[in-house]
């Protein structure tokens, strides 16, 4: 019998978990949070509800810094500037598939290719990904398929359609949210291309045996009540079908352990630890194979924590998407986008580098190209995090009375919830090499291990890029009748710390042992049985929410490692 | 007022309460607030007083239970069975509630010095001047008050869904959702008032 840990069970460690259980191995999964979910592997049942309390402000499915903070810096030779939540993803079973609203765009061909298709950036580390658009097309075909994906390829406009090809949906779009049709008008009216955003989540009832979405709003940063994005919960489900998977929540792994010669060690299991009602608990756990899916961040705090071995390029090229928010508000009307899946039309546009106009701005600036991203078009707040903005805004312009009936005013007029159609713009960001995770000199988690220090800010390109978007996300919000209309980097409303949640590299897939961390299937060079399936495998960032792609890979380099097809055929997975 | 807490003693909970309502104030705090109730109306010193107190229950009050209330469906409110909470994020409230008691405890005795002995007994103009000169606390009581207006009334505050009620939010609907022409319609012209705080904001932002 061969044995695997995985460690996470996301996006990355759920598909990871599904292959290898399906080619017989024998599995176990460890989850550093807990299960909220039952019967995960029948009919699963969640307690997430219409909670913005217990999700936005107290970390039922976060982790919570009390206990497992990360630190950030903007640069190296900068100190550490913030100790707390560092562009955290969900620590529960399920991952950050617990938490998103499954948005499911795919990478384009040139992300694949992008430093043959566009050329190399002075001061960036750009690369081409050691396989193609066309060779990871059959995984994204196939996980679309298994999760569960609503989409309209006859409305994909061309630029999508040469970019990243592809079949039919198998479900058809829900219900178009009236923000994001709003912003669409605008959005066409300067000559951009919205669609309905491709999303994982039921827009037919008894797909994956679950219900179809009912619109209930709290999609975003929440748990569904429904279970109507179901997700890793997916391919997790499959793998406990197996019986040969165990699902370990509440335990952390610490450390990879490593045997034989520097030149060729192996590893032979990991160990871990918890707290339990009893106190603490720890332990090792043996394997043949250790699969890392923690998430980029995490991931390569493990890889650090192990002494795995480094040339070079371990914990580097973190990319997190220099995210721009834009804020188009609507003084005649309610947009009420409380109502819906977050947002439900997109656009990609600002992905292509022969945008009209971006090659010449780019050059002015002594850039080769520049590139934004996917505009996630009509999304707003909850009224904790509006009433939060109001605080802020108050504390700026009423200096001596910050509170009181101005504050109830601006809450009943919600110029920022209910008169808002947000506008997420996904910046691309380059690889760095000075983009880093690191373990932090200081700082430790509850368990008094290092944490994770991230070292980023937004590059020259992601600051060219925005500078010759923002000007046209702001004329798209006008165009769509909005009375004000505002854009500004996502790190000015939070002091500078990174927070898109695109989490992405630091263990780079490569065939260059001496430039990258894994070869081209995720095996981490010099470690011939240990492999990573998250995004921080990945070479470049895309312009696009990355999760689908995290989950293709995955899906491939798995499949690559436990040879050949799985014993369970798609047409059997609950349909 | 004759009602037991679970953290504050009687006078901490009156000081919360005058202070609270000087953030959100309500028709008995404000003659320009009339017909909209506020922090004392929608329970908040409740909201704060079951936070800090979470831990007298077993589980904790720190996550309400799901997948739905019984707001808008019969049967048991779901959402009031709390959920049990992993060791590790019992550790973590822990330490974040004794933190907080410890601010409120010390930030309370701070408005009492600086009212002259009872922040109660002072004119609402006072309190306004002593919580504005209190920034560091005055943010906490505020977070918590929005807090209290705005979360789920299993949290202890948001009095029969006043907090939504007064901003025209639906709150949780879930197991009935939205209809597609729910998601899809516009509601209509609906102009914002144009003048004083809105007024300002709007030009604060459009400068951005």
């Amino acid at each position: 019998m061969t044995t695997a840990i995985v460690v996470g069970s996301g996006a990355g460690g759920s598909f990871a978990a599904m292959v290898l259980a399906q080619a017989g191995y024998q599995v176990t999964v460890y989850e550093k949070g807990p299960n909220h979910f039952t019967d995960l592997a029948g009919q699963v049942h969640t307690a997430f509800a219409n909670d913005s309390l217990a999700m936005l402000r107290r970390y039922y499915a976060e982790p919570d810094p009390e206990v497992f903070p990360r630190t950030w810096r903007p640069n190296p030779s900068a100190p550490v500037q913030h100790t707390g939540s560092v562009d955290e993803l969900p620590q529960v079973v399920g991952g950050g598939t617990v938490h998103w609203d499954a948005k499911v765009p795919r990478f384009w061909d040139i992300d694949f290719q992008q430093r043959s298709a566009l050329g190399p950036v002075e001061g960036a580390d750009v690369a081409d990904w050691p396989f193609t658009y066309q060779d990871l097309a059959p995984y994204y075909d196939e996980v679309e398929l298994l999760i569960g994906v609503q989409g309209d390829a006859t409305r994909l406009p061309g630029l999508v359609r040469t970019h990243a090809p592809r079949g039919p949906y198998p479900m058809p779009p829900g219900p178009q949210m009236r923000a994001s049709a709003v912003l669409a008008a605008g959005a066409e009216a300067v000559g951009l291309h919205p669609f309905p955003f491709p999303m994982a989540a039921n827009s037919v009832g008894g797909y994956n045996g679950q219900p179809a979405c009912n619109n209930c709003g709290f999609c975003s940063g929440f748990g569904c009540p429904l279970n109507a994005r179901p997700s890793a919960l997916v391919p997790l489900r499959l793998a406990l079908r197996t019986g040969r998977v165990r699902l370990v929540p509440e335990t952390m792994v610490t450390r990879v352990l490593l045997t034989g010669p520097a030149a060729a060690q192996r590893a032979t299991g990991v160990s871990w630890t918890r707290c339990t009602e009893r106190g603490r608990e720890s332990g090792t756990d043996n394997a043949d194979l250790v699969i890392l899916a923690a998430s980029a961040i995490e991931t390569v705090r493990l890889a650090l924590l192990s002494q795995f071995p480094d040339r070079g390029r371990l914990g580097r090229r973190l990319m997190l998407h220099a995210f721009t928010d834009a804020s188009a508000i609507f003084t005649g009307e309610r947009m009420h986008a409380y109502r819906g899946r977050s947002v439900t039309q997109c656009a990609e546009d600002a992905a292509d580098p022969d945008y009209p106009g971006a090659r010449a701005f780019a050059r002015q600036h002594g850039l080769p190209y520049l590139r934004g991203g996917l505009m996630e078009l009509g999304g707003s707040q909850d009224p904790i995090s509006e009433a939060q903005s109001y605080q802020a805004l108050l504390s700026f312009i009423r200096a001596d009375k910050p509170f009181g009936t101005e504050f109830k005013q601006l809450m009943r007029a919600s110029i920022l919830r209910d008169r808002l159609a947000g506008c997420s713009f996904i910046g691309h960001d380059l690889p760095y090499l000075t983009h880093t995770v690191t373990l932090d000199p200081e700082v430790t988690d509850v368990f008094g291990l290092p944490v994770a220090r991230v070292t980023w800010s937004a590059g020259k390109h992601e600051q060219v890029a925005r500078q010759f978007w923002i000007p046209r996300l702001k004329a798209m919000m006008k165009q769509a009748g909005a009375a004000v209309a505002l854009a500004v980097p996502a790190t000015d409303n939070s002091g500078g710390v990174p927070t898109g949640r695109h989490v992405m590299g630091g263990m780079m897939m490569g065939t260059d042992p001496a430039a990258s961390v894994t070869d081209a299937y995720g095996r981490v060079h010099g470690l011939d049985n240990v492999y990573v399936a998250d995004g921080s495998v990945f070479v470049t960032s895309g312009a696009h929410n990355p999760t689908n792609t995290i989950m293709a890979v995955a899906l491939r380099n798995m499949r690559h490692l436990a040879g050949g097809r799985p014993g369970l055929g798609l047409g059997d997975h609950g349909r | 007022m004759a009602r037991a807490y679970r953290f504050f003693t009687a006078h901490q909970a009156a000081v919360v309460e005058d202070a609270t309502a000087r953030i959100a104030p309500g028709p008995r705090d404000d003659p320009a607030e009339k017909g909209h109730p506020g922090a004392r109306e929608a329970g908040v010193t409740a909201y704060i007083d079951t936070m800090l107190g979470a831990f007298r229950d077993d589980p904790p009050k720190i996550f309400a239970g799901g997948p739905w209330s019984s707001r808008l469906t019969p049967g048991p409110d779901l959402m009031a069975r709390f959920a049990a909470l992993d060791p590790v994020s019992k550790i973590a409230w822990r330490h974040r509630l004794s933190r907080w008691q410890e601010q409120y405890r010390t930030g309370i005795q701070t408005l009492d010095r600086l009212a002259g002995g009872d922040f109660t007994q002072a004119t609402p103009q006072r309190q306004d001047k002593i919580l504005a000169a209190q920034a560091h606390f005055t943010a906490l009581l505020f977070e918590h008050t929005i807090e209290g207006l705005y979360a789920a009334p299993e949290y202890g505050g948001n009095d029969e869904t006043a907090g939504w009620k007064e901003i025209g939010f639906p709150g949780d609907v879930q197991p009935r959702g939205y209809t597609p022409d729910e998601v899809e319609r516009s509601d209509g012209h609906d102009p914002v008032g144009h003048s004083g705080i809105v007024a300002d904001v709007l030009e604060l932002l459009g400068a951005l």
